[in-house]
């Protein structure tokens, strides 16, 4: 099933040339990149970073300015990924020091500190020259945001299954306990972010050559932070399949509403979020795990009240 | 049992989309305007969309736009970007992809730049307002158009209204410009400088600041050292009440005070009273124009939100006139076409006859109106109807 769905998504842009499918498709896929990358660290690692946009404003800030100073995109994604995997060096040695809720508002103030400081030193739209924009296709952005949601998916995956993994998991559970069991938890947890940090760049270089005109301190608003969050959330936090679940669900929802229900569609929207939230506490993988016993749990509940009502029926004459 | 219960409620949330589906019927001109309904500039969005919606109503009552030999009316669709650069680019594909054949803009340059870059990249016409950012026409584009005044006319209207209005001796000749630390802004202190002597003005003094500044009072002390006469900004009304209350604080009266956008609202007058007076503004529009239909869209305005058409509302609806008349010149619904014919448009509506220059910023007239005694005023143009300019400010002690 994952063949054939990879499959599918490879050859979209074959099949439509609708670009406004393919936006869609594009931002799913980057926003399944900038969840998993968060997941990364906070899903696999249990470290809830609040100042995920940081890296996802860096990777963006730096592709950008680099492709449109006439490097090529191949050779400017690579500079914003490290960029961002640099600053993550930087950010997260100091700051994994600190603990839960500490190390949550430590990075949200380290992005906000960034998102005010790019703005004072770039207060410039940034936008493509028209030339640009002339050759400008969805496709190539589309194959690169598909590549790099790969990437991160397939790095989760080995995440999960590797020794580096099973020490952050046992790190995620109880930190004095792994720690007591060999695990060196600093170290761990300074590779985990840096990866994440690396990854979350890469998802914001796409988004740099994608974007026609955006702000620069818009790429550092905290909503790429939250979004990402919500992704996993809904999805499923931990798992390798819950970002890309959560993207889709995400995305359709938001902008089928958008164009349906032009003034009620945030209402709806958070409605139904809080709604899924609130059904499925796991996420969708865990949803989809239990299925067997739910279904099983559904029929038992329905033979009942069925014995119910005939038992009822029985009594009166 | 109770999951099952939120799920179906949920199913049922989500069945309520399958209804209103958006089958387009190929009888109307279909419009397309992404717009911030909500969001940071909800507020601006909202003047827009009333703008569009009453002129929509207006045009489809008086039968609709002739089309080749047949009469059709405009289908309107509006949707919320939520003041989000990146749902404005997601959400104009969207309707690119239903075949609307004119996108009408929303509101804030920099949802304004990505959107007439999606118009550009479709090859849409495009027709938006409320954005005075020149540079988004300095890109070479073809398909954006905006009727609506721009930072080369501020920056030169001001001068020669100052020289019509003031004898030469008595002239604000030093100024003082507090620039705000944005693209605008920055546009702005350059035109004004560079375009001062011609007119005979010094630039005395210019700072820049950063949106949502506390505490104004180095740069206004600066400005007083250096002996400005006159005050040049374009702050955010809270960034504009706190220079005032500042200003007035540090006893720095400068004999002309203009300060665009942030004296644009009434609540300029509820917050500041008496210190609000004597303060210019450049809306662009007013609703006391002469201009044929004005009259009209006040008395809908009026109907609707009980208040005379809004600064940003008249303009909007000079949008829906302009691509109106495009597309009965062009006689057929093909953007191109349309496209062309917008170029070619030289039409009288409510904010006054419309024309385009060849990067698609409209010729129209540059007003300039004044707080005078707790209501704004149009002092400038004399043609329009303006009423005497008060000069110098009365020093703020004295009021």
């Amino acid at each position: 099933m994952a063949l054939a769905g990879a499959a599918a998504l490879v050859a979209m842009p074959a099949f439509t040339a609708a670009s406004g499918v393919l936006n869609w498709g594009f931002l799913i896929l980057l926003y399944t990149a900038l969840a998993q990358s968060w997941n990364l660290l906070g899903g696999f690692g249990g470290q809830v970073n609040l100042g995920h946009a940081a890296f996802f404003g860096i990777g963006a800030l730096a592709t950008r300015i680099l492709w449109l100073h006439g490097m090529a995109v191949f050779a400017a994604l690579p500079a914003g990924t490290a960029a961002a995997a640099a600053a993550g060096l930087v950010i997260g040695a100091p700051g994994l020091r600190l603990r839960g809720p500490y190390f949550a508002v430590g990075t949200l103030a380290v992005a906000e500190i960034l998102r005010i400081t790019v703005g004072n030193i770039l207060p410039e739209v940034s936008s493509l020259p028209a030339a640009r924009l002339a050759a400008y296709a969805i496709a190539p952005r589309y194959y690169l945001a598909l590549g790099l949601a790969a990437c991160v998916t397939i790095t989760a995956r080995m995440l999960a299954h590797s020794r580096f993994g099973y020490g952050l998991a046992a790190m995620r559970e109880d930190e004095e306990v792994a720690e007591a069991i060999g695990v060196s938890t600093f170290r761990y947890k300074l590779l985990a972010f840096i990866i994440s940090s690396g990854f979350a760049g890469a998802a914001g270089g796409v988004f740099g050559y994608y974007h026609l005109s955006f702000y620069p301190q818009f790429a550092f608003n905290p909503v790429w932070t939250f979004d990402a969050l919500l992704i996993t959330f809904l999805g499923g936090v931990g798992t390798v399949w819950g970002p890309l679940a959560g993207a889709v669900v995400f995305l359709l929802l938001r902008e089928v509403l958008a164009l349906r229900l032009v003034e009620l569609h945030l209402l709806i929207f958070g409605v139904l979020f809080i709604l899924i939230v609130v059904a499925l506490p796991g996420g969708f993988v865990e949803a989809w795990r239990s299925l067997p016993v739910m279904r099983r749990e559904l029929v038992r509940e329905a033979s009942n009240s069925v014995a119910d009502s005939v038992r009822r029926r029985r009594r009166s004459p | 049992m109770r999951r099952f219960a939120t799920l179906i409620v949920a199913g049922l949330l989500l069945s309520t989309l399958a209804q209103g589906s958006a089958g387009a019927p190929a009888s109307t001109v279909r419009v397309g305007a992404v717009i911030p309904l909500t969001g940071r500039f909800a507020g601006g969005g909202a003047q827009v969309k009333a703008g569009y919606e009453i002129a929509v109503e207006d045009i489809n009552a008086r039968g609709g736009v002739r089309v080749g030999d047949q009469r059709l009316p405009l289908e309107l669709t509006i949707l919320d970007d939520e003041s989000d650069p990146t749902k404005t680019v997601s959400r104009l594909e969207a309707l690119a992809g239903q075949g609307v054949v004119v996108f009408l803009g929303g509101f804030g340059s920099d949802l304004h730049a990505a959107a007439a870059a999606v118009a550009e990249k479709n090859k849409i016409p495009y027709c938006g307002v409320a954005f005075a950012l020149h540079a988004i026409h300095q890109q070479g584009f073809k398909y954006l158009f905006s009727p609506f005044v721009k930072s080369p006319d501020i920056a030169i209207g001001i001068y020669r209204f100052l020289n019509a209005s003031v004898p030469a001796d008595q002239r604000p000749r030093r100024v003082a410009i507090f620039s705000e630390r944005t693209d605008w802004g920055r546009e702005l202190q350059r035109l004004w400088t560079t375009r001062s002597t011609e007119y005979g003005y010094q630039v005395v003094q210019s700072d820049e600041y950063t949106v949502g500044t506390r505490d104004f009072s180095d740069i206004i002390l600066r400005a007083k050292a250096a002996g400005a006469d006159a005050v040049f900004s374009v702050p955010t009304p809270p960034d504009g009440l706190a220079l005032v209350r500042q200003m007035k604080e540090l006893d720095f009266t400068p004999k002309v005070i203009l300060m665009i956008r942030a004296a644009d609202a009434v609540s300029w007058n509820q917050a500041l009273g008496k210190d609000g007076d004597y303060v210019l503004l450049a809306p662009g529009w007013h609703h006391a124009f002469n201009f044929p239909g004005v009259a009209e869209l006040n008395v809908k305005h009026q109907q609707r939100f009980g208040r005379p058409a809004d600064v940003i509302t008249g303009p909007s609806y000079a949008c829906v006139q302009i691509v109106a008349d495009a597309v009965e010149r062009a006689g057929k619904l093909d953007p191109l076409a349309i496209r062309d014919a917008m170029a070619a448009t030289n039409l009288q509506t409510v904010e006054g006859p419309v024309r385009f220059r060849p990067d698609g910023t409209g010729i129209v007239p540059f007003v300039l109106v004044q707080w005078q005694n707790g209501t704004q005023q149009l002092v400038w143009p004399k043609e329009l109807g303006a009423v005497p300019f008060q000069y110098p400010a009365r020093p703020w002690r004295e009021r």
